[in-house]
């Protein structure tokens, strides 16, 4: 126990301010109102009992955002970042609807039906996904472009595609199995709930238990000595940005689920944002190196839980961003290197004080 | 070699130094695409002096907003702020005016300060706490978002004689017609916004080339360890350049303003990529160093013309714009790569 | 010769520690005006940390610096420039986009009504670079031009900033044989003006042919001070390179069965202006030292070897099948394996823990799908951890928070976890205590008594005698001769490496 404390002092370190913020949050909310942290059972129309209450809805609200942040992880965690996945979400979500409608004039009026075999609907954008994700992994491992512009082509280019799917239509859908995916429930939980939780335990299983984890952290941390170690980096790089650009598929599916509808402008607008800032709260450097999936998901939920806040508040939506800015100000902060020198140096002084390091 | 080359300096090696070879890039796709647009779509009025100063004011904002990102741009960093700046902007304006009633000039004159003020903040924190600018200004940009939201979620039409006299200023192009100075058939006219784009790349053209802080900016972006230990002050350059690069933000809400004569919070959403946009079609290269004012201006008319032809065209959806625009970059870093790759291969060779 | 008297710097009782190091110890040194003076040293020396705390990088625990009979204090190199030293780095500290010009007046730019007068910098710039013998268009960007011209480019800045001490920090080690007399022409030509040069180099024919005394450090203490006339070139390579003055640890030579199979086979290996063409074999249980000077070109042979760099021409193979390798893991997959030089830039992953270091490699041939269990990993970790005696108290502990003796296990544990055939070590033992200094030698043997082979460079002549049955001595980017590792001293050595009638080649 006390050998991993040490392992990870780093990591741990930006993660307590991240789990420190987050229940500063809550306490806030819970002040103001009471029944901010309560969670009741609800019977929905058909009878069966749901969970329901602000803390599900905060877990609900944020899927979207964890789960394109577990890709964003590993991509940051390779010293690069991913500004296309807002991009491929819109570009999910018009595949998705593309298949469900097929052609508007064909078939006028939205209802409880797809044109398409579902498998497509679903199995086609996160296919597409993955590819552009392979797209932007290929530019950035075998041309050596830099990360950020290699990702801005697709993050211009791929709003369009997605508009030049459904011809610049806004598609709706009554398809009820398509609705499920975000409006649906299972264990008593929104469905978002459960398809983050599988996502979160996909790539830790992934991670944690093949090697890639500790390849890309080796990476992360020093390209050279692992290329004299055998690593190859252009793989490793690869398979993270399709990891990124599937995840950004199922979020887009979310999404499209959601409001039933796929809207091309709107869709997955900031979601890169939010999830490079759901990484760096969570404490995962943006310079590369030690990742931490359960940061990640801190950091998003912190995000989330700000902005239902302040919704309760009355504050619009779009002023949330405000408070949101402040706040992850100043937990960058007080991650910040000199902010952290600053509070190693007090520390070490006062350790020297009572004995002195010893030398192993 | 030691005696490499004993080049005298003439015209022609001046024009052709290599360090211009991205503006030529630009030029060059530039020309082509416009031929282009004149072969297919002359006959409807593509080449006119009407259609390329239409392109100009469309587009003055975006130019405005690059002119300092450019400059962010070639010391190494990134400005993620700059449309929500100029959103703020607009809404100060806006809000200013037809809410409090204030005069236009104070106004413009807060979201100056404010914006400046902005802007030299973050450059503090990315030089000083050494955050990523794209962090910082990603922060910087959800605050001014924010606070732009804060303030109204509506959008407020601006309405005072003041905004309107500059917004219809106009300043037609005109032609010497049997010894009388008449206006040019179809008519093309220069407005405001126009004005004020041009007279930024002016003075950061001036910048950039005539002064230290202006080659300061281009030592840091080429190695700022270098810069450092030349002595050159990089701390003060790099906080300054975040500085200008927030009034160019304010200038450019205050050209959109005059453009749309509103304040929205959720205006110019998404529009600080087609200023990055702009910069790395015009030569400007991410990682440092390297661009012109002039390479940039190009960078915005090439963009523009995209929008223009398919506008022209008439069948096709606005949205292949974007694509074009991606597939633009994508052509824009490729021929940087190449041309970073080749330069490195003739000094190995030598 | 005549030397001056006149005192321009004096650097007195210089110390500096870095964590675990004494970097410098009580160094005296002292550069008289119109003079160049050579400064010496192996890697590890205390050269560029003397220089650092010159040019204010370093700020230094204890000593004073005098310059110009004034008593100063250096906080940033910005100070150091203002007093005027300059430094001329190795690496040039230039910016590339810019032209030529523009980096030699480059923050003290002349201006002209309001702007900076671009006319006048291009013609003193072209002016200043004839004057050193180079016409070339100033107006390029300087990232065009070659090393050799970029060199000459910060020695103008240097000069043009009319600095009194100037830092010459390995200057000519891309330099040909014309680039190199360029530079000292101009050297000299400073010399004249009442400049004191401080020259740091490798080559020592380049000492004897400009230098007017010479000073050299060893692991941080100062060896002495000589005038040029005053010292065989025999005796200043002894002085540099020194007698490992630890205790000696009673090592036995592995024995070397001469009929034992090739394991590894290189023939006319080579990288245009790196290494010239290098062949060489090395059998079962052999282990072959290679000698030389930092430069000569032992580096860069081990990591073509390993395809760390790959090699322009020539071709390696391993047991009689040829490796035809494009990438470090097509090495591992034959039986390589290799400790870099730069043990914090190639070796370590410093975030990492001790078990994740070790397994890295293993694990890389395996690649990721197969993961080692934990259990499996953590036999692994704690096996070499006792085997090599690691100083931590548990493998999950960060690499980059260990003393540099024991990273340097840690990678030489990765590299046995690997069970090669051929272990290639470039400098294990620097800048490590004597302790764990003897513990790695002994290891080497080792493994050499178990079959394995190992190539084994260092800069301590001492240890390579002790430990290799076949010593390869290298000098000017070629292989200069082959012993038998067996009945070699030290002398031997030396002259080989000293003996440069030849000089040195044009790249």
């Amino acid at each position: 126990m006390k050998a991993k404390l040490n392992r990870e002092t780093v990591v741990r370190s930006k993660l307590l301010w991240a789990v420190i913020a987050e229940l500063l949050i809550l306490l806030v909310g819970f002040i103001m109102r009471p029944d901010f942290l309560s969670v009741q059972l609800m019977t929905l129309a058909d009878g069966s009992r749901v969970l329901f209450g602000t803390p599900i809805d905060i877990l609900n609200r944020s899927a979207e955002i964890t789960i394109i942040a577990m890709g964003m992880t590993l991509v940051i965690a390779l010293g690069g970042t991913d500004l296309s996945v807002g991009a491929l979400v819109a570009v999910s979500g018009a595949m998705a609807l593309k298949f469900l409608r097929w052609d508007v004039l064909e078939y006028p009026t939205p209802g409880d039906y797809t044109v398409m075999p579902y498998f497509l609907v679903i199995l086609v954008p996160l296919a597409v996904c993955t590819l552009m994700g392979a797209f932007n992994g290929l530019l950035i491992s075998k041309l050596g472009m830099q990360p950020i512009i290699a990702t801005l082509i697709l993050m211009v280019a791929g709003r369009g595609i997605a508009q030049i799917t459904t011809n610049g239509k806004q598609f709706t859908t009554m398809y009820t199995p398509f609705q499920q995916i975000a409006q649906g429930y299972f264990l008593k939980l929104p469905m978002p709930i459960i398809i983050t939780a599988v996502v979160i335990l996909g790539v830790a299983l992934f991670t944690r238990k093949t090697s890639y984890g500790m390849f890309v952290e080796s990476v992360g941390v020093n390209p050279n000595a692992s290329r004299v170690s055998g690593l190859q980096s252009s793989r490793i790089i690869l398979i993270a940005f399709m990891i990124t650009g599937f995840l950004s598929g199922i979020s887009g599916l979310i999404y499209s689920s959601r409001i039933s509808s796929c809207d091309s402008n709107n869709a997955g607008i900031n979601n890169e944002m939010n999830a490079i800032l759901a990484v760096v709260i969570g404490g995962t450097s943006m310079s590369g190196g030690k990742f931490s999936l359960t940061g990640t998901v801190i950091g998003s939920l912190i995000i989330q839980t700000i902005v239902t806040l302040v919704y309760f508040f009355g504050v619009v939506s779009e002023a949330i961003m405000a408070f949101e800015a402040m706040i992850i100000a100043v937990v960058i902060v007080l991650q910040s290197e000199p902010v952290r020198k600053f509070f190693a140096s007090r520390k070490r002084s006062r350790a020297s004080a009572t004995g002195g390091a010893v030398r192993a | 070699m030691l005696k490499a080359e004993p080049r005298r300096q003439s015209a022609l090696t001046r024009i052709f130094n290599p360090k211009y070879i991205m503006v030529y890039a630009t030029l060059g796709v530039f020309l082509v695409i416009y031929l282009f647009g004149a072969l297919m779509y002359g006959d409807k009025g593509f080449t006119t002096l009407r259609t390329l100063t239409l392109m100009f004011s469309d587009n003055a904002y975006v130019g405005v907003s690059a002119v300092g990102m450019t400059m962010v741009l070639i010391t190494g960093g990134i400005d993620l702020s700059v449309a929500a700046v100029a959103s703020l902007t607009g809404m100060f304006v806006a809000y200013g005016v037809t809410v409090l009633g204030l005069d236009p000039w104070v106004c413009v004159l807060f979201s100056l300060a404010v914006g400046t003020a902005l802007g030299l903040v973050m450059g503090a924190a990315i030089h000083y706490l050494n955050v990523p600018p794209f962090i910082t200004t990603l922060t910087g940009m959800f605050m001014a978002r924010g606070v732009c939201a804060l303030i109204s979620r509506e959008s407020i039409s601006i309405d005072n004689p003041t905004i309107d006299y500059l917004a219809g200023l106009k300043w037609y192009i005109m032609r010497l017609q049997d010894g009388e100075w008449v206006k040019l058939k179809p008519v093309a006219y220069i407005n405001l916004s126009v004005l004020i784009f041009i007279a930024m790349i002016i003075i950061g053209t001036i910048i950039l080339q005539k002064t230290r802080f202006g080659r300061n900016v281009y030592a840091i972006g080429g190695n700022e360890q270098s810069a450092r230990l030349m002595g050159l002050p990089v701390a003060r350059t790099k906080v300054l350049v975040y500085g200008f690069n927030g009034l160019c933000s304010v200038l450019s809400g205050i050209a959109y303003a005059l453009y749309v004569k509103s304040g929205w919070n959720l205006a110019l959403q998404g529009s600080e990529l087609d200023v990055i946009s702009c910069c790395v079609i015009g030569g400007v290269m991410l990682s440092g160093g390297v661009g012109y004012m002039q390479g940039m201006l190009l960078g915005v008319l090439l963009k523009a013309t995209i929008p223009a032809i398919i506008t022209f065209n008439g069948t096709m959806n606005s949205w292949w714009a974007k694509i074009f625009t991606g597939l633009l970059l994508l052509l824009f870093i490729i021929i940087q790569r190449v041309v970073v790759a080749s330069s490195d291969r003739a000094k190995k060779t030598e | 010769m005549c030397l001056s008297n006149d005192v321009l710097l004096k650097m007195t009782g210089m110390e500096i520690e870095f964590p675990g190091v004494k970097a410098l110890d009580g160094v005296d040194f002292t550069l008289r005006r119109g003079e160049i003076h050579a400064l010496l040293g192996e890697n590890g020396a205390g050269k560029s940390t003397l220089i650092k705390c010159l040019t204010g990088v370093h700020r230094m625990d204890a000593g004073s610096i005098v310059l110009d009979g004034q008593s100063i204090r250096l906080t940033s190199p910005q100070d150091a420039q203002r007093l005027g030293i300059s430094t001329v780095y190795q690496e040039v500290n230039l910016c590339p986009n810019l032209t030529v010009a523009e980096n030699i007046f480059i923050g003290r730019q002349p201006m002209r009504r309001g702007g900076i007068d671009w006319k006048t910098i291009n013609a003193r710039s072209s002016e200043l670079m004839r004057r050193m013998g180079m016409d070339i268009d100033v107006t390029l960007p300087l990232s065009g031009y070659s090393i050799a011209v970029q060199q000459m480019v910060s020695i103008a800045r240097a000069v043009d900033i009319n600095a009194k001490v100037l830092i010459l920090d390995e200057p000519t080690s891309s330099l040909d044989d014309n680039e190199v007399r360029r530079l000292f022409d101009v050297m000299r030509e400073l010399k004249k003006q009442g400049m004191g040069i401080i020259f740091i180099t490798h080559f020592l024919n380049q000492v004897f042919e400009v230098c007017d005394r010479i000073t050299v450090l060893r692991n941080g203490h100062l060896v002495n001070e000589w005038g040029i006339t005053d010292i065989s070139r025999l005796d200043l390579v002894t002085s540099m390179i020194g007698k490992d003055m630890n205790e000696i640890y009673n090592l036995k030579k592995a024995e070397q069965r001469g009929d034992a199979p090739v394991v590894l086979a290189a023939s006319g290996l080579g990288v245009p202006g790196k290494v010239e063409s290098i062949s060489l074999d090395v059998r079962e249980g052999e282990l072959v030292g290679f000698a030389g000077l930092l430069g000569s070109g032992r580096t860069e042979t081990a990591e073509m070897l390993f395809c760390v760099q790959r090699p322009a021409r020539g071709s390696v193979s391993m047991r009689g099948k040829p490796v035809g390798a494009r990438i470090p893991l097509d090495s591992i997959k034959r039986r390589m394996a290799f400790c870099p030089e730069d043990r914090k830039r190639d070796g370590i992953v410093a975030d990492l823990s001790i078990r994740e270091n070790i397994v890295l490699a293993v694990q890389a041939t395996r690649g990721f799908m197969k993961p080692m269990s934990m259990a499996e990993q953590q036999e692994l970790a704690d096996k070499y951890i006792r085997l090599l005696s690691i100083a931590t108290p548990d493998a999950e502990k960060k690499v980059g928070e260990l003393s540099g003796g024991n990273q340097q296990k840690v990678i030489l544990a990765r590299w046995m976890a690997t069970q090669p055939d051929l272990l290639i070590l470039d400098e294990p033992t620097r800048g490590i205590d004597v302790g764990a200094k003897a513990e790695i030698q002994r290891l080497m043997l080792d493994m050499c008594r178990q079959g394995m082979s190992i190539i084994f460079i260092s800069s301590e002549l001492d240890e390579i005698i002790r430990c290799s049955n076949r010593i390869i001595v290298m000098r000017d980017l070629q292989k200069a001769a082959e012993l038998d590792g067996e009945g070699c001293d030290q002398s031997a050595i030396l002259s080989i490496i000293a003996d440069e009638e030849t000089g040195r080649e044009a790249v």
